[in-house]
């Protein structure tokens, strides 16, 4: 279910620390956020489709990531243009198009693409097991780093056994309609799942005690520094600081 | 117990009982003795105990009465079975409750990082116990992407990279195919620690361990007889003269 | 149930991230390494669950069952949550980077809220109070959550008003499902295993 189709690579950005990679996309994607204006936003499209280049990524499954993105969207097209008054645009039969509702509808997709871009091309590029050592080595909470990699690793587990329950109920007849019969067997189900998921945690946490845990994490990973890395933050927080700057200039 | 075994036994359970809560008891009165070098076998039903039996050795369910008695030690507070857990090495049924790290390295490297050691010891000792394993190539494979054969070996590399004196399996073949069956026992065979392993497959159980137990009404019971037998059996192309393993 | 990427304002991500952070912040420190295992499965459980879609008449929706997380974990709840929309940010691009506060703040305060309210009518021996409370914790806390959602829309700009009373329409029938999951959900749970409600 959870797959990871960008993080095998030998692009520029994979080699870069994912370290450095994190707090670049953090940094660029605040920056992106607090926009309005169109050149800064335009420019900043370009910058994540020249990072998504850089990483060397499937075009495909990129668009199909954006996909998810624009349909929500999508959601704001079909409502703002009618609701945001101001100026009119266009008005087709009884319906009026304003003004500020298409802007802010084009301001939206602007950076919602550039932001999710620039995630997909920094962060999506690295495996999971790399981010949780990276989120550890960054100095966040150990209880949050464990709870983070902990909670990845079950749900493979939950979901073999949720398909499991989901099976024995369809062997049996089961067709989801709208009933109460249907709801109160997705509610057993769901609940079938907790109950299972709360003994695995048991007998996980049992596990551990067993060998050894005392409520410390250790880590084993190591990070080559390179000034590769430098390069890219400099690289990055420059973007970041050249858009700013130009939302500051054209937009006050 | 064995009159050939002349130490004090290392793992020592006088009169334990034990009963999950508003339940009749699973452990009535029980008493066990493992020595070094032994190796027992458990065979019995389902909801018999065995389980239990190995939760109780380790600490993790706490006895209502008796004594057990680790390395001549006797083990009461937490602490007592912290270090218990240093010395005895439980697999447990499901491989999945024991691998909870994203890759197999930073797994089989938890317990000897727990137990103080340094990250460049802990990566000799995990590697170490990989490429005995025959896992070299496994480092940095995710753990739940494997198959239950890889998963199963995985785990018990990281209870032998605790470097344990005392084994507890529980069911360890549950769910294996032959090749990885054979490769398991092998390995179980050619380590040098004791150990108790809890199984329904009493070939085995006859293959890996000195002597048979049992569970019955909350106790346990060494199982000595030997029945002489035949078998009777059936498959396909069964007229062609063959062998059995 | 979530606000994508690229729309809400500084200001409105900025407060939303503080609060999601503090309710965090308390829920880790507040959790016992002991429990940690509980809570990250949990979550994982959350995680796929809410991935289930149920019939609405010849639609379906996913469930949020925020409720329900609420009531097993309490204050647990901020981070679990926090942690299961990160990965669905990092895997699905559900959500997102700069909107995981919000997202959390908006799903987690009334998982929160409906722990304290809900919780101790949940473990009375009663069983039509305590499915009843089931019920209204479930819908309360999709209700809630759509009107926080609302609310952020509306606060980072006010032509998203017509777009905010849609998701909040939106949230009225999958509340009453929520409601009658979670209500028969706390059933099954009663009587099967009563300890995961701390009764």
């Amino acid at each position: 279910m959870l797959q990871e189709p960008f993080a095998v690579g030998n692009s520029f950005i994979h080699r870069i620390d994912p370290r450095f990679r994190l707090i670049s996309a953090l940094l660029y994607s605040i920056v992106v956020a607090i926009l309005y204006g169109f050149y800064p936003l335009i420019a900043s499209v370009v910058i994540s489709g020249l990072l998504i280049r850089t990483a060397g990524l499937n075009g495909k499954a990129v668009l199909k990531r954006l996909a998810l993105v624009n349909g929500f969207v999508l959601i704001f097209w079909l409502i703002l243009p009618f609701t945001a008054k101001g100026n009119i645009l266009y008005t087709i039969g009884f319906l009026n198009i304003y003004e500020p509702g298409v802007v802010l509808a084009l301001q939206v997709t602007l950076k919602s693409n550039a932001i999710v871009m620039a995630f997909i091309a920094m962060v999506s590029t690295m495996s999971f097991s790399t981010l949780g050592h990276t989120l550890n080595s960054l100095g966040l909470p150990q209880k949050f780093v464990f709870l983070f990699v902990l909670t990845y690793r079950y749900i493979f587990v939950i979901e073999q056994e949720y398909k499991k329950i989901w099976r024995s109920i369809k062997i049996r007849g089961f067709s989801p309609k709208t009933t109460i019969h249907c709801y109160k067997t997705y509610a057993y189900m769901i609940g079938m799942i907790f109950v299972r998921a709360s003994a695995r945690a048991d007998r996980v946490y049992r596990a551990m005690l067993c060998r050894g845990f005392d409520g410390c994490f250790y880590t084993l990973s190591e990070f080559p520094s390179s000034s590769r890395n430098w390069l890219f933050l400099v690289m990055m927080i420059f973007l970041s600081a050249f858009i700013l700057l130009m939302e500051f200039c054209f937009y006050g | 117990m064995d009159d050939s075994v002349s130490t004090d036994p290392i793992i020592q359970l006088s009169g334990i009982s034990y009963s999950y809560p508003g339940e009749s008891p699973v452990l009535k009165d029980l008493s066990f003795a493992l020595h070094k070098g032994e190796r027992i076998g458990l065979l019995a039903p389902n909801g018999s105990g065995k389980t239990t039996l190995f939760h109780v050795i380790m600490g993790l369910l706490a006895v209502s009465e008796g004594n057990i008695q680790i390395f001549g030690r006797n083990i009461e507070s937490e602490k007592d079975f912290v270090w218990v857990r240093r010395k005895i090495g439980l697999l447990f049924q499901d491989a999945d409750d024991q691998l909870f790290s994203p890759t197999v390295l930073d797994d089989v490297a938890f317990g000897p990082l727990n137990m103080g050691k340094s990250k460049k010891e802990a990566l000799f000792i995990s590697r170490k116990v990989l490429s005995f394993l025959g896992l070299s190539s496994f480092e940095e494979r995710i753990t739940f992407k494997l198959s239950g054969g890889e998963k199963k070996l995985v785990s018990l590399a990281t209870i032998l990279s605790m470097e344990p004196e005392v084994l507890l399996l529980d069911e360890p073949l549950n769910g294996l195919d032959n090749k990885t069956r054979i490769k398991l026992i092998g390995v179980l065979n050619s380590i040098d620690v004791s150990c108790v392993v809890i199984s329904h497959d009493i070939d085995f159980l006859l293959d890996c361990t000195d002597t048979i137990y049992t569970l019955r009404d909350g106790g346990i019971e060494k199982d000595t007889t030997v029945y002489v037998h035949s078998h009777d059996h059936a498959h396909m192309l069964g007229h062609v003269p063959h062998q059995h393993e | 149930m979530h606000i994508s990427e690229g729309i809400l304002t500084w200001p409105v991500l900025a407060s939303g991230t503080a609060f999601a952070l503090a309710g965090t912040a308390v829920g880790l420190k507040k959790l016992k390494t002991e429990d940690i295992p509980k809570t990250a499965i949990l979550s994982a459980a959350f995680f796929v669950a809410s991935l289930i879609h149920v019939p609405i008449g010849p639609s379906s929706a996913h469930l949020m069952l925020n409720g329900i997380v609420g009531i097993l974990l309490g204050w647990a709840a901020f981070p679990a949550i926090f942690v299961a929309l990160s990965l669905q940010a990092l895997f699905f691009q559900y959500g997102g980077i700069t909107t995981l506060g919000v997202n959390t703040l908006l799903m987690a305060l009334p998982a929160f809220l409906c722990y304290l309210l809900f919780k101790p009518l949940i473990v009375k021996k009663n069983h039509s109070i305590a499915l009843a409370a089931g019920f209204s914790g479930g819908a309360f806390s999709v209700f809630l959550s759509g009107i926080i959602m609302a609310a952020l829309l509306v606060f980072a700009e006010r032509h998203f008003f017509g777009v905010s009373m849609m998701v909040l329409a939106a949230h009225i029938p999958v509340m009453i499902i929520e409601g009658i999951i979670t209500m028969f959900c706390i059933g099954f749970l009663k009587k099967v295993q009563p300890s995961l409600l701390g009764t």
